[in-house]
């Protein structure tokens, strides 16, 4: 009953706080420099019709009634309709959507696959080579700054060695795209029978994916050593190896376990932003995603594209923080009480 | 900043744990490794950023020093750019201002963040409330976002740029003075300052931060390092920091095609001199962590 509850608070909890990154973002935006309705008036438009641009866009209310309009709307489900795009902002998302999520997903999958085995390696060969070597790695990856290690990979392994697509985004420039069925586009071309095309996105998505996952592989290494070293220093791991345990039954099965906890929060983390799109990462390799659809938003002074990205990211971090704080519940019985 | 300066021992004076066992005498007196070559590092770039106030080979803005795109070679260390800018000169100036910008930040922040968590957590009730549930809200944006938000909406300049990432790394440093002063507001120190007659602010400021101290400064570092990539973020992308400033993320961005055509020595130096000060600050903040938490000292 107890857990119900604290469940139950928690994503209740969900509600004020999404409601608090609607109002900010709203309020910000509009005070963002420049005039959207600029970008679609004629050079020499009179009064009057810079008036009716302006009330076409819904400018002419008053703060307090666009903000109502905007709740209103967003009740509705309805994200408003993007200034540069002029398509709903909703449908605008969801097409870029695919493209950022598959890049995350795999970035992902690179960074945890990397980060936790090397974390562990780090706090088991403490204070040898392999451990200097790997935290050497590790504030290396976190102090890289995530652009300039794109371009220095492209630099590398398409200019140089020429081994790999340069930034041109998910596929060849004049490629067309698979039939659209999940927007992912390995899925995709394997739905559509061309394995060819299933080539190009994946090798298309190697450095990106790269990028992104030695940006994740680093905190995760980080926070998986330091976890583990405690975890080997306890008195339960100290009692395991005292009545014979094995040192892989100790790693894996004792220390391991107890260290997952602050890895899954980390792991959130890293999820919530790879997933919201790496903007800068995404800028770089011309990867048609969200975090793109955001920084254009940002330099047109785009509000609704601007909202709608921001909903989007909020929200998703929201989420997987509930579900990092839900997962804690199962994996960590002291949570429960 | 006084109020912290005060007492900055007390991490150290933390006794080992009992039963921790005996710990190997080299690494005794000089702090670990990594606070060590952390601390070289930082020495090498407040020396750059010095000496650049006074000496750089060339001009940095001056426009054909050398030929237009050519190498590193014995003249231009670091070659030249599109206008004929010394690199190795902009580089260097470059210095000042990222660094600046990191110290201004992360000064404001930590100030600015130990108010308002000690006041969160001393006083609790209202301001408590209504302080942590604003945080809960600005820590569910995109960090990187927010700030270019932010400062596309205040304007650019550099005393805008360092605001605006003060405010969007404030939240840590709030959330840690609170968890330290509630966890001490009722340690007999606190108690006996009480007795004493002190009022409740003089017991919060006067008494339980300065004791708090440790965790708030070995998050400085961590903070600092943050607060460099994101400035190099944001002069990639071209927010914030003036155009033709030297500054290493802009420095990075109008180099950004010569990694395809050739000329990769544009981009390639500023960014490895912003990799080189966010590892030294990286370094530094896991020294003092070692340093405040004796657990974790090896």
């Amino acid at each position: 009953m107890r857990v119900a509850r604290t469940v139950l608070v928690r994503v209740a909890w969900v509600v004020p706080v999404a409601l608090g990154v609607v109002t900010v973002t709203f309020f910000v935006s509009r005070v963002l420099s420049g005039d959207p309705s600029e970008l679609f008036m004629p050079s020499d438009a009179d009064q009057r019709l810079r008036d009716q641009i302006r009330a076409s866009m819904g400018l002419d209310d008053s703060l307090p009634v666009q903000y109502w309009t905007f709740l209103v709307d967003l009740a509705h489900g309805d994200l408003g309709t993007s200034f540069t795009t002029g398509q709903p902002v909703t449908t605008d998302l969801a097409g870029r959507l695919p493209a950022t999520l598959e890049l995350g997903l795999v970035g992902v999958l690179i960074g945890l696959a990397a980060g936790i085995p090397l974390g562990v390696l780090a706090a088991i060969r403490r204070d040898r080579w392999t451990d200097f070597l790997i935290r050497g790695v590790t504030v290396g990856g976190m102090a890289l700054p995530s652009f300039w290690l794109g371009l220095i990979l492209i630099l590398v392994f398409s200019v140089t060695l020429d081994l790999l697509p340069g930034p041109v985004g998910r596929l060849p420039i004049g490629t067309p795209e698979p039939d659209r069925v999940t927007g992912f586009l390995l899925v995709d071309s394997l739905l559509a029978g061309e394995p060819g095309l299933f080539g190009q996105a994946c090798l298309h998505l190697v450095l990106p994916a790269v990028t992104l996952g030695v940006l994740i592989l680093a905190p995760v290494a980080r926070v998986t050593r330091t976890a583990m070293v405690e975890a080997l220093q306890s008195d339960y791991v100290r009692t395991a190896v005292a009545m014979g345990a094995g040192p892989a039954r100790v790693w894996f099965r004792y220390a391991l376990r107890n260290a997952l906890l602050p890895v899954v929060t980390t792991s959130g983390g890293v999820i919530g932003f790879a997933f919201s799109g790496a903007v800068l990462i995404e800028a770089v390799f011309g990867w048609p995603g969200v975090g793109q659809y955001a920084l254009e938003a940002i330099s047109r002074a785009d509000y609704p594209a601007l909202q709608g990205f921001v909903m989007y990211a909020a929200l998703l971090y929201v989420l997987v923080y509930l579900a990092v704080d839900l997962l804690y519940l199962v994996v960590d019985p002291r949570t429960r009480s | 900043m006084t109020l912290l300066d005060k007492q900055p021992s007390t991490v150290e004076a933390a006794p080992a744990p009992v039963g921790a066992g005996p710990r190997p005498a080299r690494r005794r007196g000089g702090g670990s490794l990594s606070l060590r070559v952390g601390l070289a590092l930082l020495g090498l770039y407040l020396l750059a950023a010095a000496a650049s106030a006074v000496w750089t080979p060339y001009d940095p803005r001056e426009v054909g020093a050398g030929e237009p795109y050519s190498p590193p070679d014995g003249s231009h260390w670091f070659g030249t750019d599109r206008l004929g800018t010394d690199v190795f000169s902009q580089v260097l100036a470059a210095t000042r201002l990222d660094l600046g910008i990191t110290v201004a930040a992360v000064a404001l922040a930590l100030t600015v963040g130990a108010f308002l968590g000690t006041v969160a957590g001393y006083y609790r009730g209202v301001a408590d409330g209504v302080i942590m549930r604003t945080l809960e809200v600005l820590q569910a944006f995109p960090t990187l976002l927010l700030a270019m938000l932010i400062v596309q909406a205040v304007g650019p300049g550099t005393w805008n740029v360092i605001a605006v990432l003060a405010f969007v790394g404030l939240p840590e440093y709030l959330r840690l003075a609170r968890a330290e002063i509630l966890s001490k507001r009722g340690w007999q120190f606190a108690e006996a300052a009480r007795l004493a007659g002190c009022r409740p602010w003089r017991v919060a400021f006067g008494h339980l931060l300065p004791n708090s101290t440790g965790p708030l400064l070995a998050y400085t570092s961590i903070n600092a390092a943050w607060v460099v990539l994101v400035t190099s973020s944001l002069g990639f992308l071209g927010v914030g920091i003036r155009p033709g400033e030297p500054e290493w993320g802009s420095m990075i961005s109008r180099g950004q095609s010569g990694i395809t055509s050739g000329e990769w020595w544009i981009s390639l130096f500023p960014g490895l001199a912003v990799l080189g000060l966010a590892a030294a600050f990286y370094l530094l903040g896991d020294g003092l962590n070692d340093a405040a938490d004796p657990r974790r000292r090896r």
